[in-house]
């Protein structure tokens, strides 16, 4: 980025153009999700492509068409819908700290889903079930935060202590849940993880039309989430109302965090970073940088799924194990961590 | 945009009280009027009973100590608290009860200071001033832009508009941010001690530049000022607030004395005039002992 910056000429005029990264990001998002089709086990790089040319034999194909490409764009959904859900809670909440993991929402889902489990309401069998107990865990946590927050909704230090305290709450919950009734318990631990294991067409067919609908919703609100931003005084005195922009932004990561929960669990620092990473390439303008953020995520979870499954299968081989599965939610985890200690560090220098 | 909001053009007449407003022929009725306003949070009150008209193209400067209800005043009147008592008319509406962004389309108000917004550029910040006449949908698309390129002009800004908000410094900023009121294009502009955290020369500059766009655009300006010289040199109209009152009200000559210093700003001092304007110039000597304002105080209740 620093040597684009510098280097003089029409190539970083070029560059500067939303358009020519838009474009670039989205090439790359078709790099990725190419390699997350090859890169899993059981199908070498030559079986896909003989089923992409409508050569393979019936066992590739079915792994190609009816198990690895819905797991891939269930992944691209979840992640664009994490990515944007991030970039509006960090805007509403004026909080570069805040995502869902850290606001009740993501944890609220999780307590959603794994009591829905739990119960026996619902099952990795009934998808339908777990999205709908995801969304309702997910707006009870939110709500709660809502209400701990009470006045001092606008307040980013204070939202950030009552959302910190809300997760862990729900965190403690689900735990309570999972000692209480652990059910398949396999299955349950991938929800805490995050994990795009066993992803179906059934997933696929409820979790776009929710993210579309969410995510278009969510870029309606780019003025209104602009002004936030700009902090309540300056929004109200521009003539938002800054408790209904930003109950309305909030509605729309709640939704768009539940969705992509209930599709592939509790993936750990996407919704936190992405956003970071949309302002750095697109700008404060949330017009360009909402659909950014939706790609980017899209990228960086298909990108960590496919990782994760080729360092599966070296692992495999180094441990010289039987099966052993790196889950996605455990390397977004991993490669996040380092890239907050980055971010925390720039804010305190800019102090 | 013409707006009816005529007369008072020359920018000196708006000392002369317009004449209530009840008949539409007769004169504009008053931009701004305060009716017995009152506001407090529970245990404390910040207001009591203001009466207080502002007529279109005046010039007022708010003088008081800290906590005297000045910035309390401008929200209120810009339509953002809800009064305890008695009512502000905007134009002629109760400002608690307009709609948040038609509030905004009559008012401008530039707060005192307003958080960092990290990679914000300086037209997307002063692009933001749109949203009340535009709305939430309307600033979706581009177009209108003339009305934000005419406020980074005006604050003569245009040169940085694309570098990030965060990079400016403290005077470069605020005039920023007095092209985002601007931009919302309303015929009022209030102001929340403009000129605090700046250095002499940015003082000046931010002033003068609110002078020259009031005479230029024909706004009505309404500033909160910590600096009775400069409230004494810029405006036509001072109106001390104490203990949420009108203390006093009226051109600087008048105001501007050294009981004024003593019963409003809790200092003994020397007031004179200045040599080459005329306006009236003071020279805070001592701040007056706690036992000496309360004297005041029984002076005045």
């Amino acid at each position: 980025m620093s040597v684009l910056k510098t280097a003089p000429g029409p190539a970083r005029r070029a560059w500067r153009s939303p358009a020519v990264r838009m474009s670039a990001l989205a090439a790359l998002a078709a790099l990725v999700a190419c390699a997350d089709l090859f890169a899993g086990r059981g199908v070498t790089g030559e079986g896909v492509r003989a089923v992409l040319l409508g050569t393979g034999d019936p066992l590739a194909e079915h792994i190609v068409l009816q198990l690895r490409l819905p797991r891939l764009l269930v992944a691209l959904v979840a992640g664009a819908s994490l990515g944007v859900a991030g970039l509006v809670l960090q805007s509403a909440l004026r909080n570069p700290l805040a995502g869902p993991e850290v606001t009740g929402v993501t944890p609220g889902a999780v307590l959603g889903a794994v009591a829905a489990t739990g119960l026996g309401l619902a099952g990795w069998d009934s998808p339908t079930a777990v999205v709908v107990a995801a969304c309702l865990g997910g707006f009870a946590g939110a709500g709660l935060l809502w209400l701990l927050a009470g006045r001092e909704k606008g307040d980013p230090e204070q939202t950030a202590v009552y959302g910190v305290l809300v997760s862990a709450v729900l965190a403690g919950l689900t735990a309570v849940v999972l000692l209480v009734a652990p059910g398949e318990l396999g299955s349950v631990v991938q929800w805490l993880i995050g994990s795009t294991e066993g992803r179906v067409w059934q997933h696929w067919h409820l979790l776009w039309p929710w993210a579309a609908v969410w995510g278009a919703a969510a870029w309606l609100l780019a003025a209104p989430l602009t002004l936030l931003r700009c902090g309540d005084e300056q929004a109200s005195a521009a003539g938002l109302d800054p408790g209904r922009g930003r109950a309305a932004a909030l509605v729309c990561a709640v939704a768009l965090t539940a969705g992509a929960v209930s599709a592939v669990g509790a993936l750990g620092f996407v919704g936190l970073l992405v956003p970071h990473l949309a302002l750095a390439v697109f700008g404060a303008d949330l017009r360009i940088a909402l659909p950014g953020a939706a790609l980017l995520g899209a990228v960086v979870v298909c990108g960590a799924d496919a990782a994760a499954q080729l360092l599966s299968r070296l692992l495999v081989v180094a441990l010289d194990a039987d099966r052993l599965t790196l889950p996605v939610g455990a390397l977004t985890t991993f490669v996040g961590a380092g890239l907050l200690l980055v971010v925390a560090r720039r804010r305190t220098d800019e102090r | 945009m013409a707006r009816t909001r005529a007369v008072t053009a020359d920018g000196k007449s708006g000392m002369t009280e317009a004449p209530d407003g009840m008949d539409p022929v007769a004169g504009p009725p008053d931009v701004v009027r305060a009716e017995g306003l009152g506001f407090g949070y529970p245990g404390r009150e910040v207001l009591r009973g203001i009466d207080l008209s502002i007529g279109a193209g005046e010039l007022v400067a708010l003088i008081g100590l800290n906590g005297c209800g000045k910035s309390t005043f401008l929200k209120l009147a810009a339509g953002l608290l809800t009064p305890s008592a008695g009512r502000v008319l905007l134009e002629g509406d109760d400002a608690a009860r307009l709609p948040r962004r038609a509030a905004a389309r009559r008012v401008a108000l530039l707060h005192q200071s307003a958080p960092a917004v990290p990679a914000l550029t300086v037209r997307q910040l002063v692009r933001q001033g749109r949203y009340a006449t535009r709305g939430p949908l309307g600033m979706l698309r581009d177009g209108d832009d003339e009305v934000t390129a005419r406020a980074l002009a005006d604050v003569g800004v245009t040169g940085w508009a694309d570098r990030p908000v965060d990079a400016l410094s403290g005077g470069e900023r605020q005039r920023v941010r007095l092209a985002m009121a601007l931009a919302q294009d309303a015929p009022v502009l209030f102001l929340d001690e403009p000129t605090t955290y700046l250095d002499l020369r940015h003082q000046l500059e931010v002033l003068q530049t609110v002078v020259r766009l009031r005479a230029e655009r024909r706004l009505t300006v309404v500033m909160v000022l910590h600096d009775l010289n400069h409230a004494a040199r810029f405006a036509d109209r001072i109106v001390a607030l104490r203990e949420g009152r009108v203390a006093a009200d009226g051109p600087p000559g008048e105001v501007v004395t050294e009981r004024l210093l003593a019963e409003v700003l809790g200092v003994r001092g020397r007031v004179g005039a200045d040599a080459v304007g005329g306006w009236p110039v003071c020279y805070p000597d001592h701040p007056l002992d706690p036992l000496q304002l309360l004297r005041n105080e029984n002076h005045i209740h």
